[in-house]
């Protein structure tokens, strides 16, 4: 009870009396907790999308039985004549388009025998009732259907059709999946697994697999996209831990004399240490308690920007309900008040080594960090060392540990050398008297003066800084590095594909006759039809493509690592069980140029040797690349899922394009130019990106914040310097000058060491932790207009942020600052 | 003709929303070159005098003229602009800027002014103070009487018509505090500078040409120093 007492009178009475300081030193907590609790509801969201009401509608099931291009039929009527009473559950699963409000829904077709002919149920999400009419695109056709009825509650916005109905509207032959309930207990399987009794059941090629190991697949496909976007989300976290640093810091600076009364009147080296950790876990809770609210709310957003990211290159998905656990909750509140604790534990334990017979002057302890400048400088050597040591290790597990650490040791190797950068500001003092007058000696001077605490706030400033600028090369360069790769890639004067909705693991076929009619197109010179399917290789989605190669061949133009021309490499693909992979698919697999992959195709596993390996941006889940003649070997599916039509030299695209869509008349086909195609790209790339800007933006705005906050305790703590000027005739303007120009100073050496160290941790980033997370590789390019407008966005925030302090600094009235010691 | 004046000066203060008289009905007058010792008790009211003769504060009733100018009734700009020109203060805590060397301290009125010649200025001051030889020191490596003497060299760079000193030797011992008096009478003496120095001490009062005296607001007495030597 006493040691609460004291607490209140010794650390939250001065909290509270400077409210506003106190107020940005929580915010800044809070909205760091907010955006690691917004990215891990949001994360949670998308991934859990895959337990979504498509999964939960039919109820428990043990197995699925999947085979790559479709089940066939023959499986479900095996597996029904096992003399087992067997559930079993064949379905079809795709998207169709509502045509009234052109949302895209899950579809699902499922036995419903004895219902009448052509109706549907409606998630309840969707709003329909019984009776209403609904026009479908699904598949090649368009269909109106009547609502037989409304599905219960958590069916969200599926519609369900019989299978048969499935089936004719999406032109398919095959199932998705069977769903498999086995009994409890069935005698004579004693001592015979499950798994194994059905395997024996189906037709070689399709897989027994227990029920959800394509959501686990799904899941682990999303670990290094989560497990980034994470990290990226301590960002703000990091730097609202330098900003509580610097809330401790100035606590312990200013009240040296104080805690020296204390100790002389009896308090312990301990107490003095838990009081001020104490107030920065006060301010940490305070902070993650905002911040949890915060967070739910900016979960909002971030789930639209998460789950457009992982719907354009991971899964057909629609993001699952936000929900926000007492769990998360409380990793919240411990996560805020163990950073504030542990960013704290330093000046704390100064604060416990004060003397009771200390109450020294700013100025010696001033002196004495300058002292240690040399001893840092060393540190941030080793350190920076230390990263490149580990920016050349592997991976750990598949996630990219020591790039982690190699970044971290960067920004630990900055923090060390800013005291001495910032002195090296007493030059530009000189610099600064010359082209600025007094006010910049002052400023500058004012910088060097409190190295201290100016070093915590710049170290602050510039990791925010540096993580925006870092992250902005990397996206620069990998935006330019698909640019370029479209650019060769994307080289057909037009593509067809069906109407239906795509996505990274569902492509949608157009009608198989297609093909032959607009190769007879006259101004059409060749058209190449290409067949993907969604596959499962070694537990992690991928896709297996077939592609007219000798089409390819003459047109296409194709960069492959090992520096090949493409003839010469697709020449080996012909006819052959051989294949090339996308570079992704490599690195997550570890595979390399004359190994052999195994392939579980309908007839059975399937050795491709892998002839080379390409660049390719399409897609994370990693592509296997076949000649078509060869896929369709294994999968006699003749329906193209896309068409790269190259017209003949000279002929308009408007002629091609009006003979195009005469050929292709009443088929529901999409028709895009090479510019569109690649428009459309960047567009996914920029929607992509979307949420590691704003992530930033948070990052950069705590640090501004923090700015404004600790620019205001340097105008409290100089309050007698600036009433001092006043009796030695300066006017408002030119203190008000001052303190603009230390902030405008602070944003400079901010933005140039930010700059510096961003471009490091790009490398980093680029080279090391981006290879090992999705297998990328990215050209190096300094994006100038964005980084430029993104810095100077940061100097004119840091500019403004002085604005108050110096509004502040102009109002002191002097003769009391002055006077009152 | 009087370089500074007080007629039927009062002001008061707001403590706690009560207001509280500081002066009372003060008239004064000091000449040029001339030496004023202020002395009374502690809150007597000498230093809220020195605020008002160096147009830091303004009178609540009665007129504080400068030169023949009424500071209450002049801007900001004009009020900065005399405490630059016309104005030097000495405190009894120095009030070195930490972040600056002893000639950046010094030559910082000058460029507050923005005058061109500020270091050669700053120097020549700090030569008349003896201490050119410590110009490159930083503050915390002076003691409390080079500190006393770089602010009095740093209150005459603007070559000012008006010094106030308050409690210049509070934080000196007695040599120290002698040998600073003795500065502050040549000022007097040599450049004609007319000086208000508020104090405790009776041996500062003596250096003064004439010493005030103070009691709860008012003056109580005007006499020559040696009669207030006695008196204190």
């Amino acid at each position: 009870m006493r040691s609460v007492t004291l607490f209140h009178r010794l650390i939250l009475r001065p909290l509270r009396r400077e409210r506003l300081r106190t107020s940005l030193t929580i915010c800044a907590v809070a909205l760091g907790v907010a955006a690691v609790v917004a990215i891990e509801l949001a994360g949670e969201a998308a991934a859990g999308s895959f337990h979504s009401s498509m999964e939960t509608l039919i109820g428990r099931a043990d197995f699925e039985a999947i085979s790559t291009g479709g089940v066939a039929p023959e499986t479900l009527t095996r597996l029904a004549k096992l003399p087992y009473a067997l559930n079993l559950h064949p379905r079809i699963e795709d998207y169709a388009v509502l045509e009234d409000s052109h949302r895209t829904v899950p579809l699902l077709g499922i036995d419903l025998v004895g219902t009448p002919g052509e109706g549907i149920w409606t998630g309840n999400e969707l709003g329909y009732k019984a009776g209403d009419r609904v026009k479908l695109l699904a598949g090649n056709s368009s269909r109106e259907l009547m609502v037989q009825g409304v599905l219960g509650e958590n069916s969200g916005e599926t519609v369900v059709m019989d299978l048969a109905l499935a089936a004719r509207l999406l032109g398919r032959e095959r199932l998705d999946r069977i769903l498999i309930e086995t009994p409890p207990a069935t005698p004579g399987t004693v001592g015979e697994p499950w798994e194994k009794i059905l395997k024996a059941a189906v037709p070689e090629g399709t897989v027994i697999e227990r029920e959800g190991t394509r959501t686990d697949e799904n899941r682990r496909m999303l670990t290094a996209f989560r497990w980034n976007l994470r990290v990226l989300s301590y960002i703000s976290l990091a730097v609202g831990a330098f900003l509580i640093y610097n809330t401790i810091s100035v606590s312990v600076v200013r009240r040296r004399a104080e805690i020296g009364i204390l100790r002389a009147l009896g308090a312990t080296r301990a107490y003095i240490m838990a009081a001020f950790l104490g107030e920065a876990a006060a301010l940490g809770v305070v902070g993650a308690a905002v911040g949890i609210v915060l967070g739910r709310l900016m979960a909002e957003g971030a789930v639209r920007m998460v789950g457009a990211t992982v719907q354009s290159l991971y899964v057909s998905s629609r993001p699952a309900a936000i929900a926000l656990g007492g769990s998360d909750a409380a990793l919240a509140l411990a996560i805020g008040s163990v950073v504030s604790i542990v960013s704290a534990l330093l000046p704390a334990w100064e604060a416990a080594q004060v003397a009771p017979v200390e109450a020294m002057g700013r100025a010696r302890r001033e002196h004495e960090v300058r002292l240690h400048r040399g001893r840092d400088l060393v540190y941030a050597g080793v350190l920076a060392f230390g990263a490149w040591i580990a920016s050349r290790q592997g991976p750990v597990g598949g996630k990219p540990v020591f790039g982690y650490l190699a970044a971290a040791l960067l920004l630990a190797a900055s923090a060390m050398s800013i005291p001495s950068v910032l002195a090296g500001f007493g030059w530009i003092g000189t610099l600064a008297r010359r082209w600025t007058g007094v006010e910049g000696l002052l400023a500058s001077r004012g910088l060097t003066g409190s190295l201290r605490r100016t070093s915590v706030l710049a170290g602050a400033l510039s990791t925010a800084v540096a993580m925006l600028a870092s992250v902005g090369i990397m996206v620069g360069s990998f935006r330019e590095t698909v640019v370029r790769w479209m650019a060769d890639r994307v080289q057909a004067d037009f593509y067809l594909r069906p109407a239906a909705p795509a996505g990274p693991d569902r492509f949608p076929t157009l009608p198989p006759g297609i093909a032959e009619g607009l190769r007879k197109v006259f101004d059409v010179a060749a058209v190449e039809q290409i067949r993907s399917y969604p596959i499962s290789y070694h537990g992690l989605p991928a896709t297996l493509a077939g592609a007219d190669l000798r089409v390819s061949e003459r047109y296409a133009t194709r960069a492959f690592l090992s520096g090949r021309a493409p003839a010469e490499v697709f020449e080996q693909l012909m006819d052959r069980d051989a294949a090339v992979v996308s570079e992704p698919f490599a690195n997550k697999h570890h595979v390399r140029a004359s190994d052999s992959i195994v392939l579980e195709l309908a007839g059975g596993k399937r050795n491709f040797r892998v002839v080379d390996i390409y660049y390719d941006y399409s897609s994370e889940r990693g592509i296997v690349l076949v000649d078509r003649a060869t896929l369709l070997k294994y999968l006699p599916d003749p329906a193209p899922s896309t068409l790269a039509i190259y017209l003949n030299p000279g002929t308009s695209l408007d002629a091609g394009r009006h003979e195009i869509e005469a050929a292709i008349a009443g088929e529901p086909a999409t028709i895009a130019t090479n510019r569109s195609l690649r428009e459309e790209g960047i567009r996914v790339f920029d929607r992509t990106f979307a949420i590691t800007y704003a992530l930033e933006a948070v990052a950069v705005f705590v640090a501004v914040m923090g700015v404004s906050g600790a620019l205001l305790a340097l105008v409290i703590d100089r309050r007698r310097e600036f009433g001092l000027l006043k009796f030695l005739g300066a006017e408002q303007g030119q203190v008000r000058r001052m303190i603009l120009f230390e902030a405008g100073l602070l944003g400079l050496l901010a933005v140039a060491v930010g700059l510096i160290l961003g471009f490091f941790l790009s490398l980093v980033l680029i080279y090391v932790i981006n290879k090992q997370s999705f297998g990328w590789t990215i050209q190096f390019h300094w994006p100038v207009a964005v980084l430029g407008f993104a810095l100077a966005t940061v100097y004119a925030a840091t500019l403004l942020a002085g604005l108050y302090p110096a509004r502040i600094a102009t109002r002191l009235v002097p003769i009391e600052v002055v006077h009152e010691e | 003709m009087s370089l500074l004046r007080f007629e039927h000066t009062s002001k008061d203060y707001l403590s706690d929303g009560v207001a509280v008289r500081a002066l009372y009905d003060v008239t004064l007058e000091a000449g040029e070159g001339e030496f004023l010792a202020l002395v009374g008790r502690s809150g007597c009211g000498k230093t809220t005098l020195l605020n008002l003769a160096g147009a830091m504060d303004f009178p609540t009733s009665g007129k504080v003229l400068l030169e023949g100018l009424d500071t209450s009734e002049l801007r900001d700009g004009e009020l900065a602009r005399i405490r630059r020109e016309k104005v030097g203060f000495i405190f009894q805590s120095f009030q070195l800027l930490p972040t600056l060397s002893t000639v950046e301290n010094v030559e910082l009125p000058l460029l507050l002014a923005g005058s061109s010649r500020a270091r050669e200025r700053a120097l020549d001051c700090l030569r008349w103070v003896e201490m050119d030889s410590f110009a490159r020191r930083m503050p915390y490596q002076l003691s409390g009487g080079q500190m006393q003497r770089v602010a009095i060299a740093r209150a005459l760079s603007a070559s000012p018509c008006l010094l106030l000193a308050d409690e210049p030797t509070g934080n000196l011992d007695d040599a120290t505090g002698e040998a600073i008096l003795n500065l502050l009478r040549r000022i007097v003496d040599e450049k004609k500078t007319t000086l208000l120095m508020a104090t405790h001490s009776a041996e500062a009062a003596r250096m003064a040409d004439a010493v005030v005296h103070l009691r709860d607001g008012r003056v109580e007495a005007r006499s020559r120093s040696r009669e207030t030597a006695c008196v204190l």
